[in-house]
């Protein structure tokens, strides 16, 4: 996409500007000391940075929350990706019912099963560690949902076309659905791991001991542990909050590129 | 080995719907047969079905002697060609063609040899490099013959593969398909809606009609002694004319009867009268070259019938139309089947 117009380019500077702003002003406010802050004045300093993560172990959240997010992103989009294949393709016997019963799950709010899910992991003992985090956050259903849509716009006959050159059922998903539904996968798994890499609730419930807690978590402990003489470190919490967003922001950055290719390519069928 | 055989198959989509009725076939190994039919009478529903695509509620497929209706297509080792070529839109021309042979794990050397080498044979090397999405139709249509041929199977089931070609290509396609036949000693089931095609390729053809197969037999027999009206109109270019035999006046047998008269057992008869002529009067008159094509009306009906343009003078004008009633064919007017009148 190109913008010839000035008129254009200025407006979407501006608009593009505002909706960082928040951003923006986050990070400069991360830079400056609290006290100076506090007084109205302005000095700065990287100190905050510093006792974020030493002090208040940000780089272990940070570390935390990249394994789960990870591991959440990859193993959700491969479950959600061969289900969705399935769900599509296949007709297999209650497949519908199955199907229905996962759109179903999009309809309850998550946080009426957080209590059966709490009480499911206690009992296997999975609270406090990374499977407890990672397992029930694993089956996307609206992922499943979506890629199916996208998998059933694929013309059967490529399928019926790569069984013909002796291809197995597998290698039709590996080699011809998954290179033509790149756009909706990448999209989806970007989906994923933005939701778990805000994902509050449940590592709050879940998560009782500090050397695994995520980001959103450490954050919000930030308020809590930190009262001052009444008011709120700010600079500090947006220091934290920096840490928090920029592997997201630099993910983003990676992924948007094959996410505009994918979409163009898919175009051209 | 890859003999075919279709034993009374039954198939419905819907359950309710019949689209093939009992058709049965014995096709041997290293055949060429053809199918010809009019749209929708369930061509591509017999290819998809011995392809494997297809599940067939009633009867038998047997490959190479054994039963193969619960096989699946990717252990059928059979190439096809699909009528809307099912390119891989994410794949270049040259991954297209060698995708059977990567599957098989072929040296990545030796299937872009092998794909370049098909892509020759097929005007295609300019395009190896380009997506489909960027190809004609009819280059489209190549290189879905090439992801075919590039795999040296033994059966090919190829469905209408150079409708969407020019007639030169065509011509050139239609040569190379006939080499692929000898060279390889494959089987190949053919479908198409060219007659030409079908008459010069076949070693038999099948001819359908509303899911039912008419005749399964050579060309010449086909021509020469189709089984029912719709064969003998279906094939033939122009068609058989076809004359009411009450209506015809030197017609002395059963009248329920109606009479085929292939364009090339009619004549123009310059020299009057003999003992089966029709007069009548030219319509029309069409030019193919050398020949002309007239269509005539009788008493009895129209007549078409192919003249050299030489023995003709221009325009209309009453004619007598001699008749070869040794190269006639009768059909029986309640069902259309062949009858030999004694
Ligand atoms: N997937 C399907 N579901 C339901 N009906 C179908 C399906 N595919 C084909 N049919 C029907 O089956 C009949 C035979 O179709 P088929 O595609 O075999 O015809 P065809 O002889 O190949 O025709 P054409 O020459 O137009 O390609 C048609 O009446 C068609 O409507
Ligand atoms: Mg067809």
């Amino acid at each position: 996409m190109k913008l010839e117009n000035p008129v254009q380019s200025l407006f979407a500077l501006l608009f593009g500007l505002l909706f960082l702003s928040p951003a923006l002003y986050s990070i400069w406010l991360s830079f400056q000391t609290a006290d100076a802050y506090y007084a109205g004045g302005l000095e700065f300093t990287v100190d905050n940075y510093g006792r974020a993560v030493g002090q208040y172990h940000f780089a272990r959240y940070l570390l935390n929350s990249v394994i789960v997010s990870g591991i959440v992103t990859v193993g959700g989009i491969s479950i959600a990706t061969l289900a969705a294949y399935a769900f599509a393709r296949f007709r297999f016997r209650g497949g519908d019912l199955l199907f229905g019963a996962v759109v179903a799950t999009l309809m309850i709010p998550s946080h009426i099963s957080l209590i059966p899910n709490y009480l499911t992991l206690a009992k296997v003992g999975l609270l406090d560690s990374y499977a407890g985090l990672i397992l029930p956050a694993m089956a996307s259903a609206f992922a499943t949902f979506f890629l199916r849509q996208y998998i059933r716009g694929i013309p059967r006959s490529l399928d019926e076309a790569a069984y013909m050159d002796g291809a197995t059922s597998l290698q039709v998903l590996w080699r011809v659905i998954v290179p033509l539904s790149r756009p909706a996968i990448l999209s989806m798994a970007l989906f994923i791991f933005i939701g778990e890499w805000n994902s509050y609730i449940w590592p709050l419930v879940a998560i009782g001991k500090d050397d695994l807690y995520t980001l959103q978590v450490g954050l919000a402990r930030l308020y809590r542990i930190n009262p001052g003489e009444g008011v709120i470190d700010w600079p500090l919490v947006m220091a934290a909050s920096t840490i928090s967003i920029l592997p997201v922001l630099l993910g983003f950055a990676l992924v948007e590129r094959h996410l505009v290719r994918g979409i163009t390519m898919g175009a051209v069928k | 080995m890859s003999s075919i055989s279709l034993r009374a198959i039954n198939k419905s989509y819907d359950g309710t719907t019949p689209v093939l009725h009992d058709v049965s076939m014995d096709i041997e190994d290293g055949e060429f047969i053809v199918i010809v039919g009019p749209s929708g009478c369930g061509k591509s529903t017999l290819l998809r079905l011995i392809a494997g695509l297809e599940q067939c509620q009633d009867g038998e497929i047997l490959i190479a002697g054994e039963r193969a209706n619960e096989q699946l297509p990717q252990h059928r080792d059979i190439a096809m060609i699909f009528q809307n070529y099912a390119l891989y839109p994410h794949l270049t021309v040259r991954e297209n063609i060698a995708f059977g042979l990567e599957l098989r794990k072929v040296p990545k050397k030796e299937r872009n040899a092998r794909a370049l080498e098909v892509a020759r044979t097929l005007q295609l090397e300019r395009y190896l490099d380009r997506k489909p999405g960027a190809l004609s139709g009819g280059q489209r249509q190549r290189v879905a013959m090439g992801r075919a041929i590039a795999r040296n199977t033994s059966t090919f089931l190829m469905d209408e593969p150079l409708s969407n070609l020019d007639n030169a290509l065509r011509v050139a396609m239609r040569t190379e398909i006939k080499a692929l036949h000898r060279q390889l000693g494959a089987t190949i089931i053919y479908v198409t809606h060219d007659q030409t095609e079908a008459l010069s390729l076949a070693d038999r053809i099948a001819v359908m009609k509303d899911g039912y197969l008419q005749q399964f037999d050579t060309p010449e027999a086909i021509y020469d002694q189709p089984a029912n009206q719709f064969v003998a109109s279906f094939l033939g270019m122009p068609p058989m004319n076809f004359l009411p035999a009450d209506k015809v006046p030197f017609w002395k047998g059963d009248a329920d009867i109606e009479i085929g008269l292939r364009p090339e057992a009619l004549s123009i008869n310059p020299a009057g009268a003999g003992d089966f002529c029709l007069p009548g009067r030219i319509a029309i008159s069409e030019m193919t070259g050398s020949d002309v094509i007239l269509h005539c009306d009788t008493d009895a009906g129209r007549l078409t019938l192919i003249e050299e343009r030489t023995s003709l003078t221009k325009g209309g004008g009453d004619v007598l139309i001699n008749v070869d009633l040794d190269r006639a064919h009768y059909f029986s007017k309640a069902d259309g089947g062949r009858v030999n009148p004694a």
